[in-house]
């Protein structure tokens, strides 16, 4: 079972920042400075490869935060 | 259709012609956007590309391409039955490229020449298109032209080539397989929505805004749904792989290299991944070439394959997928095919 916690952790690797920036389960997903679109591809990647599911762009425009992301996992 | 099989085509050359001029995903950017460049390139893949100076154009390359294949083949001209030219850079919007090529090669007035609008799934279709006309037995010599000039300073993508890909019809080939598809339905996920009969060029597509990295965006750019492409790629070819392969009875592992459409590092290693497959039987010009539209496939196979197919007969599959959308799979068996060097032009 993956917790929030490997989840934030595989996500930092994901979105690839610049800038290390702290992330919780509460972090708003566009107040992360780095939040764009290719941050976004990382993402629908990361669901893809290291967790089997497909999700689409509008799924991420859907998720306000971490924690929404996260609630994707058990959809 | 989605799955066929072609006899009697033999694949027998391809020419790859891409501008001299190298541009730089990191140097020929705003000192603004160097550091968010870094990132970029990591995650594209993409370092430099190549791009036409204003004189030069897809039809070009192509040309050049053509010209030296010929040569090498030591085909007459007249023996050309068809010229098909697969592009979305064509010289006007009509005529047809293909057609004005025709006269420009020495192509008899017996050729059957004209153009396909495809992109970055070309080349599959290309095979496709002209290898029935061969195994229906209706020509036995053909030209496929395969690029596009996409490249632009902003854009970190796109890069510019042109290509030429001889086919004809020799009882002993081995079959070609094809897996074939379109879903119109993600027709706005790449588009160049403006100079068309929808919305034909006006005024006001002449007026640029600024972003805030002092770039320029015109109305009339292309359209690009990241996520979309992303999605409908990783989706969608690894299956059409592993459909391809099981129609034509092999395994992966019997399939030597499988050389795919470079769109981005995320994109390939994507489809790779999900296809078990190593990096050494997976070719990528990506680092150097960018993404060449629908003359990805036969670029990556000049700059990475040539030896390796001049030294004995390997069986490939070859996969395009974007703009459409559209994707097709070929699977084929290349022996003693001409393939000149790189040509820069």
């Amino acid at each position: 079972m993956t917790t929030v916690n490997d989840f934030i952790e595989q996500f930092l690797i994901a979105v690839d920042f610049q800038d290390s920036v702290e992330v919780t389960p509460d972090t708003v997903l566009l107040d992360l400075p780095e939040w764009d679109s290719l941050a976004a591809l990382g993402v629908i990647v990361m669901f893809d490869i290291e967790y089997g599911k497909t999700i689409v762009g509008d799924d991420l425009k859907q998720s306000i935060t971490i924690q929404d992301l996260f609630t994707l996992l058990s959809r | 259709m989605g799955l066929s099989t072609l006899r009697h085509v033999r694949f027998a050359g391809m020419a790859s012609c891409v501008p001299k001029r190298v541009l730089s995903n990191i140097d020929d950017c705003p000192p603004s956007l160097q550091s968010e460049r870094a990132r970029l390139i990591r995650n594209i893949g993409i370092e430099t590309r190549r791009i036409c100076p204003e004189w030069q154009y897809f039809s070009d390359l192509a040309f050049i391409a053509a010209e030296r294949l010929l040569a090498d083949l030591k085909w007459e001209r007249s023996e050309v039955d068809a010229l098909i030219v697969i592009s979305q850079s064509p010289d006007y919007l009509i005529p047809s490229t293909a057609i004005i090529l025709q006269d420009r090669l020495g192509l008899s007035n017996a050729t059957i020449a004209y153009d396909v609008n495809l992109g970055c799934s070309a080349y599959p279709f290309g095979l496709h298109l002209l290898g029935n006309m061969i195994s229906a037995g209706s020509i036995k010599k053909a030209l496929l032209l395969v690029g596009d000039k996409c490249a632009t300073v902003r854009d970190p993508l796109f890069s510019d080539a042109g290509t030429a890909t001889a086919l004809e019809f020799s009882t002993d080939a081995p079959p070609m397989y094809f897996d074939l598809n379109s879903d119109g339905a993600g027709y706005k996920a790449i588009m160049l929505p403006v100079g068309g009969h929808r919305e034909p060029y006006a005024y006001y597509h002449g007026i640029p805004t600024r972003d805030e990295h002092g770039q320029m965006h015109w109305p009339n750019d292309l359209i690009l749904d990241g996520p979309a492409v992303l999605s409908f790629s990783t989706q969608r070819v690894p299956p059409a792989v592993e459909a391809t392969a099981a129609y034509a009875g092999l395994k992966l592992e019997d399939i030597n290299y499988f050389v795919f459409h470079q769109a981005n590092r995320m994109i390939n290693d994507t489809i790779r991944k999900k296809l078990r497959l190593t990096d050494d039987r997976v070719p990528s010009t990506l680092k150097e070439f960018g993404n060449t539209s629908g003359a990805s496939i036969p670029v990556t196979m000049t700059a990475r394959l040539r030896e390796a197919l001049q030294a004995e007969k390997k069986k490939l599959l070859l996969c395009g997928f974007g703009i459409g959308l559209s994707w097709g799979t070929c699977i084929l068996d290349i022996d003693g095919a001409v393939l000149p060097e790189m040509i820069e032009a």
